[in-house]
């Protein structure tokens, strides 16, 4: 975790998951394997076009395709997700910090105000 | 995702203050107290200007003290829901001075904050969930829902 290579690799993920069709792709691959026909056919795509999704997929690592012949069937690799998840699990501390400062001024500003009430 | 209701790109964080919801709300929209929590510990806000209204606009300078000198981080944003003084949801973009996009690596170009706060007998319980990808981003429908479906897959995968 950390290293230029994750970043990198984190960077393609959000890269590949920042466009409707391909997260369409993602969604239906939830469900199981496709072929790039059936993925295809929701969509007034054509196959080309289709298939550069699933290329940019396929790079991300989010997708990996089957060797059987013309087929190629593709199925989702969830590992990058996960690492996606890990991304914003990294905010947690830095929030869990400025809450506990929060905290401590809301604590000066009503003990403040408190002061000058009973002044 | 430890969290309830979390996608696999969220961390949502609760938490309770001893204070009036209506002060915990003027802690994220009035520069000067927003300027006294929010910096990392060791930086400073110099900049905090909120337009606080829907599509009002945002913009925040971090001050680091790092090794090389000061190193100043630019931050802006815009804000997509106001219910005065319950929830605040805006986005955020790392850009330069000058506004202009700079695309950190390993993150996504825009994230969402949202706040939503609730009355607790005088209390205030916060709620705070940090998107990486914003719910008003270009061809966002139908994306929690996908999300939704992906996390069972990611957790199913997580457990073998």
């Amino acid at each position: 975790m950390g290293t230029a290579v994750d970043e990198d690799r984190l960077s393609e993920t959000f890269a590949a998951l920042a466009n409707t069709t391909r997260r369409a792709i993602l969604g239906r691959l939830a469900r199981g394997a496709a072929t790039v026909n059936e993925l295809a056919e929701p969509f007034e795509l054509t196959l080309p076009a289709i298939s550069k999704h699933i290329k940019v997929l396929e790079e991300a690592g989010l997708i990996v395709r089957g060797r059987q012949a013309q087929y190629r069937p593709c199925a989702l690799d969830a590992a990058p997700l996960r690492e996606v998840s890990n991304w914003a699990e990294r905010y947690r501390p830095v929030w869990e910090a400025r809450f506990a400062r929060m905290d401590d001024y809301l604590r000066q500003l009503q003990a403040q105000s408190k002061e000058k009430r009973t002044r | 995702m430890t969290d309830s209701n979390g996608t696999p790109d969220s961390m949502v964080l609760e938490r309770t203050f001893d204070a009036p919801v209506e002060l915990v709300w003027q802690m994220w929209t009035e520069p000067e107290h927003f300027k006294a929590w929010y910096g990392p510990d060791g930086a400073s806000i110099p900049v905090a200007e909120f337009d606080v209204r829907v599509g009002g606009t945002r913009r925040v300078c971090m001050e680091v003290d790092s090794p090389n000198g000061l190193m100043r981080m630019w931050f802006a944003g815009e804000h997509l829901e106001i219910d005065l003084p319950v929830q605040l949801v805006y986005t955020e973009s790392m850009t330069d001075e000058d506004g202009n996009p700079v695309s950190p690596d390993g993150h996504p170009a825009t994230t969402e904050v949202r706040v939503e706060l609730e009355d607790a007998a005088g209390k205030t319980r916060m709620r705070l969930t940090h998107v990486g990808i914003p719910a008003g981003s270009p061809g966002a429908a139908g994306w929690t829902m996908a999300l939704d479906k992906l996390a069972v897959h990611v957790q199913a995968s997580v457990s073998r």
